[in-house]
């Protein structure tokens, strides 16, 4: 098969839609985490996005409403998570992990009357530049409006994070919330904000899975998606561009991989399946490992429940 | 303009504990008073209230006869109250700046000239873009006194700020507190150290369960009749007589004692020799950071260093772990209780079976007997006067001198030949400390031995047969303490050399 240069941008474009997913859910479970709150409930959202998303898409028979729906119904979940965690003061794990089952379970009703019912067309962007720049055109152009975003967004999160007052709130509630409260900070505010908005992005990876990447509904069809996303903000130490590079690692491999076992590679499959796995972590561990970028990166009361003295 | 804070009838009751039993103090800038108290006296329970931390149950404040409503810490800023709390409410991972920016409201230009016009003025120098986990304990108070100047403070409460702090810090820290008091700002400085009460301040409120029992011009006052004020009861004198003897036998002898590291926060140890009879207390004194935790940890059995010899009861011991050598009767009491001697989290009996000697018979074939090990910890809970007989409490909820009592309990109650403890009276009252000292005597009369790590000079002096002081590394000579004065171990600790 001759390698040439429009199929290596053709196959750049489609890896990066393939990443999308995993930079939405990464990024807004990264603030969150690094307020403090670890919610292992990523792939419970992001499903209950997907279905509510491809739902509301079929009865509006409107994407936009489809999109924000999709998003709301994942702060919608989140706040139970937040109201159980935070309010409640429940542990993050076993809150996060029923979250998890109770989002596949409750999409997977919801969904009973959508199987099988054919998606619509997601409108891209730039459809003319992508056919007639080679090489470039289907890299940069003809794609949905939600991957421009997933890719603009690690860059605004590193800059929230790093540059603006809130930011730099969040980050002081992840590091002691305790300080943070005695300095007057509305530590369980800042949190539940977090939360919400970590919902918000899971739902809509969910979304754009199930409107656009592969726009149909499937039973269970993040297919784990969500907890490689969680593994990538722990590889990544916390950093939204290492983020970023992970996911295209992961979504990169998973398509060449796909590829090779087409042309029929003389390798395990069983191996090249686990590749993406493997290559993503090793890569993160090698551009993570200054210990004391992670030591700063971590937020150190990460899962840790706070309660306010009274 | 003058500030006046009036606290009024205020009290705080937690379940089974009052904090805060009908507590009134006044105050009036130009001075520094001291609140003092020892642990569990309510002074932070009463700091707490004053930062918006906690409500009281009962009770008001006043700032300039202005009734304050302080129920969050956000009301205590907006009137003007600051605080330096005794664990540090400063953001790790954050940079200095960073922190300092945090709830401030103009734009971060601004801010920085601002700070940098508070350092300049003070003479504080920090870099203000390093992350504060970087900082020294000492610099890491600056930055939050400097928080708090930031807002042009009327009133700066310090809550126990020397107990991290080292004396040349100290120092410091009081040439500051002189000159903020000098510029208006009142200052209230809580502590249980009765020197500090007397050098700093200039009047003294002391209170006891909750309770304040005197207020009084610290001029009138000496040390023992703040001691006593604080525990309520006239303190015994403890003196040690001298039991040193030239013909006893040496049970511990190290030689060639050498460590080096590529840690710059480590301190290099270089060719220490010393040895300690039967039934004496070798005291080593130093100022913290010139190789005490090394030396301890070498000591234990944590840290093994090639080429050293230590010899314990006629055996060469220094290539064993600190569990054997704990088996050849060796016991160790290290000076972070929280972190490195107890598990926090565990409870009283657990902590207790930690130290799991080989006689104890705490384990039976991989099981743990729960009801010998308990029996044990009742045992150490009376033997030692720690105020609680519920082992199952966790240990979090020791004030530190119980905590302390908890440990040395623990670590005597198999008899030991030789104690090797680092700092044992670390940030503990006066009631505490003199029970831990009575131990300690009691423990060289009993022919044991005992090697005393420790920053406090006094302590030293009043425990040791012999000492030696430990400067970057290297030990001095080792002089009977009858020949050494405060003024010889300062000079020593120094840097300098007598002769």
């Amino acid at each position: 098969m001759s390698l040439d240069i429009s199929f290596i941008g053709i196959l750049i474009g489609s890896i990066m839609a393939s990443s999308v997913p995993l930079i939405l859910a990464a990024s807004g479970e990264l603030v969150t985490e690094r307020s403090g709150v670890l919610n292992l409930g990523v792939e419970g959202m992001m499903i209950i996005g997907a279905i509510s998303g491809f739902a509301l898409m079929v009865i509006t028979d409107n994407l936009f409403i489809a999109i924000v729906g999709s998003m709301l119904s994942g702060v919608i979940i989140s706040l139970i998570f937040g109201f159980l965690s935070q309010s409640l003061l429940t542990n993050h794990v076993a809150t996060g992990l029923a979250l998890t089952i109770f989002g596949i379970g409750l999409s997977a009703m919801l969904g009973k009357n959508f199987v099988g019912i054919p998606g619509k067309e997601f409108p891209i962007l730039f459809s003319s530049l992508k056919e007639s720049i080679p090489f470039f055109g289907p890299i940069l152009f003809g794609h949905s409006i939600v991957l421009y975003f997933a890719f603009a967004l690690p860059f605004l999160t590193n800059y929230f994070l790093k540059k603006t007052k809130l930011g730099l709130v969040v980050r002081a509630v992840g590091d002691s919330p305790v300080s943070a409260s005695n300095q007057g900070i509305n530590v369980i505010l800042v949190r539940y904000c977090c939360i919400l908005y970590g919902g918000a992005m899971c739902g809509l990876a969910g979304a754009y899975l199930s409107l656009i990447y592969t726009p149909q509904w499937i039973e269970n069809m993040t297919a784990g998606r969500g907890w490689i996303a969680l593994a990538l903000v722990v590889f990544a130490t916390w950093s939204p561009i290492k983020v970023l590079i992970g996911a295209l690692i992961f979504g990169g491999i998973t398509i060449l991989q796909l590829h090779m076992q087409a042309i029929g590679f003389r390798i395990p499959v069983q191996f090249l399946s686990a590749l993406p796995y493997l290559m993503t972590i090793i890569v993160l561990v090698v551009i993570s490992r200054d210990s004391r970028k992670i030591k700063l990166n971590t937020p150190t009361s990460l899962g840790r429940i706070f309660y306010k003295e009274k | 303009m003058t500030t006046d804070l009036r606290i009024s009838n205020v009290s705080k009751i937690y379940p089974g504990c009052i904090a805060n039993d009908n507590v009134s103090l006044q105050f009036k800038s130009g001075k520094i008073y001291a609140l003092l108290g020892e642990n569990g006296a309510g002074k932070s329970t009463l700091v707490k209230i004053l930062s918006g931390v906690v409500s009281p149950d009962n009770g008001e404040v006043f700032l300039n006869e202005k009734n304050l409503k302080l129920s969050s810490p956000l009301d205590a800023k907006k009137n003007k109250i600051g605080m330096v709390f005794q664990h540090f409410n400063l953001f790790e991972t954050l940079s200095v700046f960073e922190n300092l920016s945090i709830d401030a409201t103009e734009d971060n230009e601004s801010l920085r000239v601002r700070v940098n016009e508070i350092l300049k003025k003070y003479n504080f120098s920090i870099d203000l873009d390093v992350p504060v986990l970087n900082l020294s304990a000492g610099q890491k108070q600056k930055v939050e006194i400097i928080r708090c100047l930031l807002r042009s403070p009327k009133v700066l409460i310090m809550d126990e700020p020397t107990s991290v702090l080292t004396e040349q810090e100290t120092e410091e820290l009081f040439i500051s507190l002189k000159k903020f008091c000098d510029e208006g700002i009142l200052i209230i400085y809580i502590t249980h150290k009765l020197k500090e009460v007397l050098s700093l301040c200039d009047e003294v409120a002391v209170m006891r369960k909750g309770k304040v029992v005197s207020v009084s011009q610290t001029q009138n006052e000496r040390v023992e009749t703040l001691a006593n004020k604080m525990v309520g009861q006239k303190l015994a004198k403890i003196k040690k007589k001298i039991n040193i003897s030239k013909n006893k036998d040496e049970i511990f002898k190290v030689k060639h004692l050498n460590f080096y590291s590529d840690d710059p926060f480590e301190t290099n140890l270089v060719n220490l020799n010393f040895s300690v009879k039967r039934g004496e207390c070798l005291g080593i004194a130093g100022i913290s950071g010139n190789g005490q935790n090394e030396l301890f940890q070498i000591l234990s059995g944590e840290i093994i260093t090639p080429d050293t010899s230590i010899i314990f009861r006629n055996k060469e011991i220094a290539k064993l772990n600190p569990k054997q050598r704990r088996e050849y009767l060796m016991a160790f009491s290290p000076e972070d209780r929280i972190s490195q001697a107890a598990v926090p989290e565990l409870k009283i009996y657990e902590n207790v079976a930690l130290n799991n000697f080989k006689s104890s018979n705490f384990f039976e074939k991989g099981l743990v007997n729960e009801k010998k090990i308990k029996e044990h910890s009742k045992k150490i809970l009376s033997d030692f006067s720690v105020n609680t007989d519920n082992v199952e409490l966790k240990s979090q909820f020791l004030s530190g001198g119980n905590l302390q009592k908890l440990i040395l309990g623990r670590e005597l109650i198999t008899a030991p030949e030789l104690l090797i403890c680092y700092n044992p009276t670390w940030g503990l009252d006066v009631g505490a400390i003199n029970y831990i000292h009575e131990t300690l005597i009691k423990i060289n009369n009993q022919e044991k031995s005992t090697i005393l790590i420790s920053t406090d000079t006094e302590e030293l002096l009043k425990l040791s047969d012999r000492i030696a002081v430990i400067y970057k590394g290297k030990l001095s000579k080792i002089m009977p303490s009858e020949e050494v004065t405060p003024e010889k171990l300062g000079v020593l600790m120094g840097g300098g050399s007598i002769d």
